[in-house]
């Protein structure tokens, strides 16, 4: 990274080149781009931004609707169970691995988990704005 | 962890120590899915279920299928891996599982189960 400075402030957690001054309860930045490095764990990132509860069930119609363009009602059942499985057995493990989510087995129940905001606060950072479609629907702006 | 089950060595069979009955197969074919979803869709196929209900344990902690889908079918190896013959099998509760570089996923019970043996 050339320009440490401006992100490091930018990033609010007061990250600077000492890492003897990182809490060991935050994720190293190699972790952060792991975790943001797949368009479909950005997209979970993103819900957590509209919303702090979910089940698997609702995210994973939410997400087969953002990647085909399509209103959610026009989910087919095969698209959701595609991402379904993608979802359960692929990124909401690894996120949950790294603190990012929550999963509730018994009801499926997925919530942020403690080192989300550090990742929320890196994919808002990092110039979002090449994710903005994806960002709007996030947050909701989208009539689905 | 399912050590043990997961070299390949060129060898093409499940498992030279144990009779195997290939269950089910899919090919895989990465512009259209992953290979995560592909598998736990060949394993549904051999179980009889709809590919929601295998839920436990995740793939993600029997094997880094990320990782072997960039192996075999990344953007860099795809026509050298599909005239190869890598192979990496692993288990997923008592189903075999193999995935072959030119993108066929199998899928082998253990033989008693289907027959007297």
């Amino acid at each position: 990274m050339a320009d440490e400075s401006r992100d490091g402030s930018a990033a609010g957690h007061g990250y600077s080149s000492d890492t003897a001054s990182i809490p060991t309860s935050i994720l190293e930045i190699d972790h952060v781009y792991d975790a943001l490095g797949h368009t479909r764990r950005r997209y979970l990132c993103y819900t957590l931004l509209e919303d702090t509860e979910w089940t698997l069930d609702e995210l994973a119609r939410k997400i087969a609707a953002w990647e085909h363009d399509i209103p959610t009602d026009d989910v087919t059942d095969q698209q959701a169970e595609q991402m379904y499985v993608s979802l359960s057995h692929a990124h909401v493990p690894k996120l949950v691995d790294d603190g990012i989510l929550t999963f509730e087995e018994s009801t499926e129940g997925i919530t942020a988990g403690q080192n989300a905001q550090q990742v929320l606060t890196a994919l808002e950072g990092m110039g979002a704005s090449l994710d903005s479609t994806q960002e709007a629907h996030a947050r909701g702006e989208r009539d689905d | 962890m399912t050590e043990g089950s997961t070299a390949g060595d060129g060898d093409v069979l499940p498992d030279a120590d144990e009779d195997w009955t290939q269950a089910a197969q899919r090919h895989y074919d990465p512009e259209v899915e992953e290979l995560t979803t592909a598998i736990i869709f060949t394993i549904a196929d051999a179980a009889g279920v709809d590919p929601g209900e295998v839920k436990s344990p995740p793939l993600y902690e029997c094997i880094d299928a990320p990782a072997l889908e960039n192996t075999f079918f990344g953007p860099n190896v795809v026509d050298v891996s599909r005239r190869g013959t890598g192979l990496v099998r692993f288990q997923y509760n008592h189903f075999l599982v193999t995935v072959r570089s030119d993108g066929w996923i199998r899928v082998f019970e253990p033989a008693e189960a289907s027959s007297p043996g």
